[in-house]
């Protein structure tokens, strides 16, 4: 047998990392409320101490979910490449703080800016994939019907959006295998000639179109079977046998939440370690 | 909202969020972005304001969890531009309108992020911050280079000035970015909409709301009758019978007698002429009332889990025995499992399980086996047939196999009883074969060779998969094979890595000594679903496109049309009104147009009638005797493939499970 080729590691869509630790026990909507709290944490005040402290969190957490490193997609070189690039013309820029190293002086300020914006888009992105690594698609839609039910006040469907999302959700995919026989079988076929640029612009727009309708007629399809089976069910109701609801580890994981937004918002706004 | 509402926000919400996502992960696709705009915009076009809120909320949920913040906000934008161009469409207005539109909700749109970033003024500064890091870094850089030292003083003092109007900046761009997305948003659905001319409707039930009680058993059927509206004929009838209490009711007859239109007068659909005496409602869904599982299986299933799956749909507070329910249709113990990992047999007894969580007094079982393997065919007959005996249920089973009606205490066969045979233009054999040519390329040289093929999906993730190890394969010049495998096996992987379309983990896949996946289309397939493998509307443009022929060269289409056996008056039809089996062909006649080296058919058979199958069976075998096609079918059936494929070889658990067999000669 040969060895292994070397390919890219793929994104693994709507998948759990499996196992059942705590973090995966957690209900969903705790997940769903975290992520949100946490991101107009950030929004608000995106200085160094905030940043660190939820990039630790998210490590923390990662750890007792036991994510392998490998859930991560291989970072493409020509990120790294861009990544390196906006590093440097920023580094270039100087300001303060200043190091010298060997009496020569070094201004940080524009390399640290760039690397706060950075460091604040990984921490972020890295948020989000903790809720997809550790939650079952099937918790999604019961949680955001259980958050949403406040807002019923204000007359929203709250019920029928979360009927839609438990169906998206059992839909996508699907869909992407239809995308991915599409894809294949647009591969199959032989191209049109085009030598002349407005002839590859026409051909494009004409390829844009085929996939763009046989996509679309194929969702439409799926959509009236969909709605045949829904109809047969006598309309939408439940959409979970199981409960969804918080249980006291929420409670812990939301009180460190807190503490951790409180501290942040402490050292913001009060101290001069301030850096937003 | 109704049904059809929720399922058309529900899959329109996932292609949108699937195109979302591809926008923000594969790299250089964000332009694929526009495109989400089209779904949304259908939807707006097509239904009321909140369906279009729904799927908002549905793919922002989805793309967010997949794609975080930058997902979310793809997928409102274009449900923003969406519902922009849909809801000016469905008013008939035009060009200007749009524009003048887009050119409104690119200012809005623009001040609600000046609001957003005034509001959220420290992410602001960072970004500007970094931003001109990168400016006054290329100015320093620009500072060393002798005789451009003006320019960077221009460019920092430029960028300076640029970012003390930042309001006016986001404001004019938001304009231009959300015009000019709206303007190609516009451009796309309106050719799509043209290419569907109009859009193509194939729902079959309608929920009927009645105050009535319950009580669909016994219906009786005087001289029922039923059209179409604008058919030329009666689909059904006249017909009468009755379906008792209790009883077990098999209805057959070929394609095209009528049956699925009976399932619909039984489900509650007014019958054209006739009449239907019911005790009470039909009760579509409801408790005590009609229940019915249709043919596709993974239409069918509406939950992710299939504990929630066997709910779905119950009333609020409804308690129900999942696990009782799913040991009577024999999947004990998998509430907790994913649907998506589930064969077409057991979704079917899924199905049937939450049909039973209504306990109703009429099942109507459409045709339910036509998509499911052997294997999973006997299960399901075996559980249908034993629901009567147990339960106060009426079951009428719907079923082209003679076969499955046998269980059943009354036979009703429609075959006679009006309607029209769809498949008119298919000739059912293929032209008489020539034997003196037949062994001619039998046993040529190896054309296709498999090396240790082995695949892994997700390699190097937690995820990681083994589809495939281990199999070696020649396929000689003529050669005829059938990788047979059930459900997971493998053999679609094998196909696609045969087809180049996949690049194996390991080992290697030779087409003339090459690499297949450098030489994409020599191979050709034939997937299952051959609905996706049809680009255009009509048949005579897609064979021409598909086999790349000159369009205005009939007699080329001609051909092709007439080496799959279909009329040439078939190319004038639109593709959306062809028949499962004629859609099979008509992708074979684009792709054998080509001349193949080798035909791989993905379950060519799945979802075709018997006399269906037959025929394109004879047609495979005549081609591969004549012309001396190689071909290799990937099924999980055996049933009438012994001619067309001598060979054969079994795939289970991603390996071969035993020497590739050589029956002797043609049959």
């Amino acid at each position: 047998m040969t060895a292994p080729q070397r390919q890219p590691r793929p994104v693994v869509l709507l998948r759990p990392v499996p196992g059942r630790t705590a973090i995966h026990e957690l209900w969903a909507g705790t997940k769903l409320l975290v992520v949100a709290v946490i991101g107009v944490l950030l929004t608000l005040y995106p200085g160094w101490i905030p940043i660190a402290l939820v990039g630790a969190f998210v490590l923390i957490t990662a750890k007792i979910a036991h994510i392998p490193r490998g859930v991560l997609p291989s970072v493409p070189r020509w990120l790294w490449f861009l990544l390196f690039l906006g590093a440097l013309t920023a580094s270039f820029a100087g300001g303060s703080p200043h190091l010298t190293v060997a009496s020569v002086d070094f201004g940080l300020g524009g390399l640290l800016k760039f690397l706060q914006i950075t460091v604040l888009s990984i921490v972020l992105l890295g948020l989000g994939g903790l809720v997809s690594w550790t939650t079952n698609v099937a918790e999604i839609a019961p949680a955001v019907s259980k958050i949403g039910r406040p807002l019923r006040v204000l007359r929203l469907p709250i019920d029928d959006y979360a009927v839609a999302l438990a169906l998206a959700l059992r839909a996508f995919p699907m869909l992407i295998d239809e995308f991915r026989v599409l894809f294949a079988a647009r591969k199959l076929r032989p191209r049109d000639p085009a030598t002349t640029a407005k002839e590859r612009h026409r051909r494009l727009n004409r390829e844009i179109v085929d996939l763009l309708a046989a996509a679309v007629t194929v969702a439409l399809r799926r959509a009236d079977e969909m709605g045949d089976a829904i109809t047969a069910r006598g309309g939408a109701g439940q959409i979970s046998a199981l409960p969804s609801r918080p249980k006291w580890a929420d409670a812990v994981a939301f009180a460190a939440v807190l503490v951790l937004c409180a501290v942040s918002v402490y050292v913001e706004v009060f101290t001069p370690l301030a850096t937003s | 909202m109704k049904p059809d509402e929720l399922a058309h926000a529900a899959i329109m919400a996932a292609l949108c969020a699937a195109t979302a996502i591809i926008a923000v992960v594969v790299p250089f696709a964000a332009g694929l972005s526009v495109l989400g705009t089209v779904p949304m915009g259908l939807l707006a076009y097509r239904y009321r304001f909140r369906v279009l809120v729904a799927a908002t909320v549905a793919g922002g949920t989805i793309a967010f969890l997949i794609a975080g913040f930058g997902g979310l906000m793809t997928v409102v934008n274009c449900a923003y531009i969406g519902g922009l161009v849909g809801i000016v469409k469905r008013r008939g207005r035009g060009l200007p309108t749009i524009t003048v539109a887009a050119l409104i909700a690119g200012a809005v749109f623009g001040v609600l992020g000046v609001g957003f970033l005034m509001v959220f003024y420290r992410i602001r500064e960072l970004v500007f911050a970094s931003i001109t890091a990168n400016m006054n870094g290329i100015a320093a850089v620009l500072e060393r280079i002798s005789g451009l030292e003006s320019a960077a003083q221009r460019l920092r003092d430029d960028f300076a000035t640029v970012l003390t109007f930042w309001p006016l900046l986001i404001i004019g761009s938001s304009i231009l970015s959300i015009g000019s997305v709206t303007l190609i948003g516009w451009w796309a659905l309106s050719r799509v909409l043209s290419r569907l001319s109009g859009v193509p409707d194939v729902h079959k039930l309608d929920s009927v709301d009645s105050s009535e009680p319950v009580g669909p058993v016994p219906a009786r059927f005087h001289d029922v009758r039923f059209r179409y509206e604008g058919a030329a004929q009666d689909a059904l009838g006249p017909v009468s019978l009755t379906i008792d209490e209790g009883e077990h009711v098999a209805v057959t007859g070929p394609n095209g007698s009528g049956k699925t239109t009976l399932m619909l007068v039984l489900s509650g659909r007014e019958p054209t002429a006739g009449s239907v005496d019911r005790p009470g409602a039909v009760g579509l869904g409801k408790a005590g009332g009609t229940a019915v599982v249709m043919q596709h299986p993974e239409s069918q299933v509406l939950g992710s889990r299939v504990a929630d799956d066997v709910v779905f749909g119950l009333p609020p507070g409804t308690a129900t025995d999942v696990d009782r329910l799913l040991a009577e249709v024999g999947l004990t113990g998998l509430a907790e499992r994913d649907t998506g990992n589930l064969s077409g047999g057991e979704l079917q007894r899924l199905a049937v399980a939450a049909a039973l969580a209504r306990q109703p007094s009429l099942l109507i079982a459409d045709e339910v086996t036509s998509m499911v393997d052997q294997q999973g065919r006997e299960g399901l007959i075996e559980v249908l047939s034993g629901l009567t005996k147990n339960r106060r249920m009426s079951l009428v089973h719907i079923t082209h196999y003679n076969d499955e009606a046998a269980s059943a205490d009354r036979v009703i066969d429609l075959t006679g009883n009006g309607g029209s045979a769809d498949n008119v233009e298919m000739v059912d054999t293929a032209p008489a074969p020539a034997a003196t040519s037949a062994q001619v390329r039998r046993g040529g040289s190896p054309l296709l060779e498999l090396k240790g093929v082995g695949h892994e999906y997700g390699l190097g993730t937690p995820w990681a998969s083994t589809a495939l190890q281990n199999v070696d394969l020649v396929v000689n010049e003529g050669d005829g094979v059938l990788i047979h495998g059930l459900n997971g096996s493998g053999k679609s992987t094998l196909a696609w890595i045969m087809a180049g379309l996949l690049v194996p983990t390991t080992g290697s896949c030779l087409l003339d000594g090459e690499p297949v996946s450098e030489q994409v289309g020599a191979v050709a397939i034939s997937f299952q679903a051959a609905r996706l493998q049809l680009m255009r509307g009509r048949v005579d443009m897609e064979i021409a496109s598909a086999a790349g022929l000159d369009y205005y060269d009939h007699s080329q289409i001609v051909a092709a049309l007439a080496m799959v056996g279909l009329d040439p008056a078939i190319g004038l039809r639109r593709i959306d009104q062809l028949s499962g089996g004629q859609m099979r062909r008509v992708v074979l006649a684009g792709l054998l147009a080509r001349k193949p080296r080798v035909l791989i058919l993905d379950e060519p058979l799945a979802g075709l009638d018997a006399a269906s199958q037959r025929g394109l069976l004879g047609l495979l075998s005549a081609l591969r005797r004549d012309a001396g096609l190689t071909v290799v079918v990937i099924s999980h059936d055996f049933s009438g493939l012994e001619e067309l494929c001598p060979r054969t070889l079994h795939l289970r658990d991603g390996g071969v499970m035993a020497a590739p067999t050589t029956a002797g000669g043609l049959a």
